[in-house]
């Protein structure tokens, strides 16, 4: 892309200050090189295609078959993207990752999503990494570390409210609760001061709203799910009975996987 | 067996569950990699990705993507990993499926950038028409799975998951 003179970027910048939010994501489109080798102006090795998002070899790669994941609408940003976009990229790296251990011989892969410069992200267009890993390759070298109680605790305190709102868990749903479960979704947050559920009913609202004017689609169906879910949840004894998923036939992927599984019994 | 992430259900384990439900579980681990990485994983046991049921994956990450919210909203984080540590060799330590997600300060310290691999072109191309070929037969996964046909397809078309020389049970018999 050739350099701009002062006065064309000012004139540039002025132009998308006006710009409606349309025209601001059809202008962020035209500029996106991933919207471009989404539509094949841009030639790349891509590896699957279907009619929400593609896979193409990164030209960068941390390893041999190091894919990138991305949908073809153009999202800037993870929260921008609706449940049901994110369930399916995220469905389709799996089954890539499937692929990749078989025709690479790999002894493991990653998914890596950055969200923000600071960590990592460098393109203006969603995607998720899928690398290829073996042993000892030390591509990306992390470390457990022990994370003091006391921080933990502080990071619960901070984020628990705001995931509640979040996921649509509402806090009437605890006192509606028969006695006995009471007491046990009390056990479970111990460590949720007493003011909460009046702070929290202050909040889900605007939430609501935030979240409704990203996905509308999702907004009526997930707090009732979720809702509905943990109150199954609720008694004690849930966590010792493995919930056994609805739909057999589409719960595992691969008969032959099932094999694999039982080896673990 | 004995799994680390099953204890945290069971309530054995010192760590901080955040969220459950009848399929997902949401907590603060004591061992991360970093101050304020959350961990989603499925309630049933399982080892690698391949193997969590289709719904319930989808779950996972899209319940993934609100714990990057609000960690963002809520911590003051300028950024957040999403990563599954998938097999051994991608530095997996617990023998159950689980979505990490890190909140990423300016200056933490944390180093999660791979350095570029030279590749031959060769290599490239090999690799390429290798995993294109099997792409291509893994279909539109979104249709078929209107259909509820995917699993199937899937079976027929990724052959070679079964029988002695199995990539995939060979790497998940070394998990610890």
């Amino acid at each position: 892309m050739p350099e701009l003179t002062e006065e064309q970027r000012k004139q540039l910048e002025e132009k998308i200050k006006k710009m409606s939010p349309e025209e601001l994501k059809e202008f962020q489109k035209q500029q996106c090189i991933f919207c471009q080798i989404i539509s094949g102006k841009v030639p790349s090795k891509k590896v699957y295609d279907d009619d929400k998002c593609i896979a193409v070899l990164d030209i960068a790669p941390a390893s041999k078959g190091h894919l990138l994941i991305m949908p073809k609408e153009h999202y800037a940003i993870m929260p921008q993207i609706p449940d049901k976009e994110i369930g399916h990229l995220f469905l389709v790296s799996k089954y890539l990752s499937q692929v990749l251990l078989k025709v690479l011989k790999v002894s493991g892969t990653n998914v890596f999503v950055a969200n923000g410069a600071v960590a990592g992200q460098r393109a203006q267009h969603f995607m998720l990494h899928l690398i290829p890993r073996k042993e000892g390759d030390k591509l990306i070298e992390v470390e457990d570390k022990l994370i003091d109680a006391g921080l933990r605790a502080k990071v619960k305190e901070l984020v628990e409210k705001r995931l509640k709102a979040l996921l649509g868990v509402k806090e009437e749903k605890q006192a509606t609760l028969p006695k006995g479960e009471q007491k046990a979704s009390e056990e479970t947050f111990a460590d949720v001061p007493e003011e909460e559920p009046a702070e929290t009913k202050e909040e889900e609202p605007e939430s609501e709203e935030e979240i409704a004017e990203e996905e509308p689609e999702e907004v009526e169906e997930r707090p009732a799910k979720t809702k509905k879910a943990s109150k199954k949840s609720s008694p004690k004894s849930s966590s010792s009975k493995k919930p056994k998923p609805k739909d057999e036939p589409e719960s595992i992927g691969d008969a032959s996987l099932d094999d694999i599984a039982d080896l673990f019994k | 067996m004995k799994c680390e992430y099953c204890d945290i259900l069971d309530r054995k384990s010192t760590a901080d569950i955040l969220y459950e439900d009848n399929d997902i579980v949401i907590a603060i681990k004591d061992f991360s990699i970093a101050p304020g990485q959350i961990t989603v994983f499925p309630k049933q046991h399982f080892t690698i990705m391949e193997m969590v049921p289709d719904d319930i994956l989808q779950k996972c990450f899209t319940l993934a993507n609100k714990v990057s919210v609000a960690i963002f909203e809520s911590m003051g984080a300028h950024g957040t990993n999403i990563i599954v540590q998938n097999g051994l060799g991608a530095g997996q330590k617990v023998p159950h499926f689980a979505v990490e997600i890190i909140p990423r300060r300016e200056g933490d310290g944390l180093n999660l950038q791979w350095a570029p691999k030279e590749l031959s072109e060769d290599e490239k191309e090999t690799s390429y028409l290798l995993i294109k070929e099997e792409g291509d037969k893994l279909v539109d996964i979104g249709k078929k799975k209107e259909k509820k046909e995917v699993s199937q397809i899937v079976t027929e078309k990724i052959s070679g998951l079964s029988g002695k020389d199995n990539y995939l049970l060979k790497s998940l018999k070394r998990i610890p």
